[in-house]
């Protein structure tokens, strides 16, 4: 009987210690918040300013649409930071509000979720590119140049779905994520990824190794946008939000954010990292300590 | 791929950002292994002496528990507790990283509480008949005889769960919560050089498990010490 006793004080005391630690956390569902879920590791849509802590630390063209839609609602946004595929998952456990993640449209999502209204980041995303290592730069600019070459594309991607109709002749390899993509671009798995042109730029503007093949894939503005995900049935949040989104829309504020945005990417990368060559003892142990800041 | 761009990327991203990894991956994936091989020890403890107690209920409910747990993938607990428990249990008002270290919690105890249940068992049943036979009585047994030579058995093996459950925690960058694999992900979504924040975070975790696991190594050689066999 005492061992019995003993037990459960023991379990009593795990559950208080527990409990304790986690107070002062977030607590659950907050009345005037607006949680949104986001994958923070796609610049320049949504990334991670890694000089800056806790909600602060989020940037992107996400995140300022986010911010907006937070004001607007008079509520105050908290970012929830998980993978791309845990975001439509928390959209539908109520987990989270609403996830702004650079989701297109699709018919499987149209059918699942509510979806808003188109946003769009301006053009630099809307622009479906395909690149190429740098040594074949400029060299494939009709469809027909892509016969038989092995081409990236994200899967169950909008450049997955442009490569099947556009480039029927090509072989298509699917890629988890862009950066691996980039990877195997480089290590020859494939000699060609499909890519949005921002993402182009991106990687060009970090990478000498790769460049633009002189393609470019011709796009029903329509699916090249956004769409925020909300849970199915509610009506109220998505009318609310589309409002929001046509104001954002008629005030032109997309084009001067998605501008902010690429730029507080490109500083993240190519500022520190092109730099000149210096003595290379230096390097190592002279880092100063500091992380250099990102500009605004 | 032009392989002589990797080291000076790799010496470029540390530079910029080596705090990311060293002081905010590393010491939360300590954190959260810590947190989990802690608690997870102590449920453990409970689930073992529970799965061995003589009610037939009890070892069949422990029993379905254990199994469940070390039957579905880490994973998938985590998605449940980040996703489904906060609502079933909303009193609880954890934060996410509680959530998470609490699934690794739970999913540690049931490795754990097998650890020590064999530890235990592994003991031969001659010690006990011997102990009982001068006339100890069963308690006595267990905390003077069995428990001092089961401890050798499962010491060792619980280092090994520690070093298992530190490269466990990268699941916890499924949502974030500032482990290395999370360095990983920010450093390498921001700056899309990937492979050479890989290799980073896989030196750094190679770093941690490699002195981690020569202590458990040694560890069991002093242990083994002394045995009959």
């Amino acid at each position: 009987m005492k061992m019995k006793k003993i037990l459960a004080l023991i379990l009593a005391l795990c559950l208080i210690v527990t409990a304790a630690a986690a107070c002062g956390g977030d607590s659950g569902k907050g009345g005037g918040k607006l949680k949104v879920a986001t994958s923070p590791d796609f610049a320049p849509m949504a990334f991670v300013d890694t000089s800056k802590q806790g909600q602060e630390q989020y940037v992107g063209f996400d995140i300022m649409l986010a911010n907006y839609i937070a004001d607007e609602m008079g509520k105050e946004l908290e970012i929830m930071p998980m993978s791309f595929d845990a975001c439509t998952t928390a959209v539908s456990t109520g987990t989270v509000d609403m996830a702004i993640s650079g989701f297109s449209w699709k018919q499987d999502r149209e059918d699942n979720f509510n979806l808003s209204d188109f946003y769009y980041p301006g053009d630099n995303e809307s622009d479906q590119v395909v690149i190429v290592r740098k040594e074949d730069e400029g060299k494939y600019t009709k469809p027909e140049d892509f016969a038989g070459m092995k081409v990236g594309a994200q899967t169950s991607s909008l450049q997955e779905s442009l490569c099947q109709e556009q480039l029927p002749d090509c072989e298509i390899v699917v890629v988890g994520d862009l950066g691996t993509g980039l990877l195997q671009l480089k290590k020859g798995d494939f000699d060609a990824m499909a890519v949005a042109k921002g993402q182009a730029d991106v990687f060009m503007s970090n990478d000498d190794g790769v460049a633009l093949s002189g393609f470019q894939f011709e796009v029903d503005p329509k699916y090249t946008a956004n769409v925020i995900v909300m849970k199915k049935g509610a009506d109220d949040l998505t009318k609310q939000v589309n409002e929001i989104l046509k104001k954002a829309y008629d005030s032109g504020v997309y084009g001067q954010w998605y501008d902010e945005a690429k730029e507080l990417a490109m500083s993240a990368t190519a500022e520190e990292v092109t730099m000149p060559d210096e003595p290379s003892g230096a390097d190592e142990g002279g880092e100063g300590g500091e992380p250099s800041t990102q500009e605004e | 791929m032009d392989l002589s761009q990797i080291g000076p990327n790799i010496v470029k991203i540390l530079q910029q950002y080596w705090q990311v990894f060293l002081l905010e991956g590393v010491a939360n994936t300590l954190k959260l292994t810590a947190i989990a091989v802690l608690f997870g020890v102590i449920l453990g403890t409970l689930v073992a002496m529970a799965k061995m107690c003589r009610f037939k209920v009890v070892r069949f409910f422990i029993g379905v528990y254990i199994e469940v747990i070390r039957g579905t993938p880490i994973l998938l607990q985590l998605y449940i507790f980040y996703f489904v428990l906060p609502q079933l249990l909303p009193f609880l008002a954890l934060s996410p990283f509680m959530w998470v270290a609490l699934a690794l919690c739970i999913n540690s105890s049931a490795y754990v509480s097998e650890v020590i249940r064999a530890g235990i068992q592994a003991v031969d049943k001659g010690q006990t008949e011997a102990a009982r036979s001068l006339g100890l009585s069963g308690r006595q047994t267990m905390t003077r005889i069995v428990l001092p030579q089961a401890v050798r058995n499962i010491l060792p093996a619980l280092g090994n769960e520690f070093i298992m459950m530190l490269k466990e925690t990268s699941l916890a960058s499924t949502f974030f919560l500032g482990d290395l694999m999370t360095s990983y992900l920010l450093v390498g979504g921001a700056t899309y050089l990937r492979f050479e924040a890989l290799i980073i975070v896989g030196v750094i975790y190679l770093c941690l498990t490699f002195p981690l696991s020569k202590v458990v190594a040694a560890f069991e050689r002093r242990m083994a010490r002394g045995t009959a066999d």
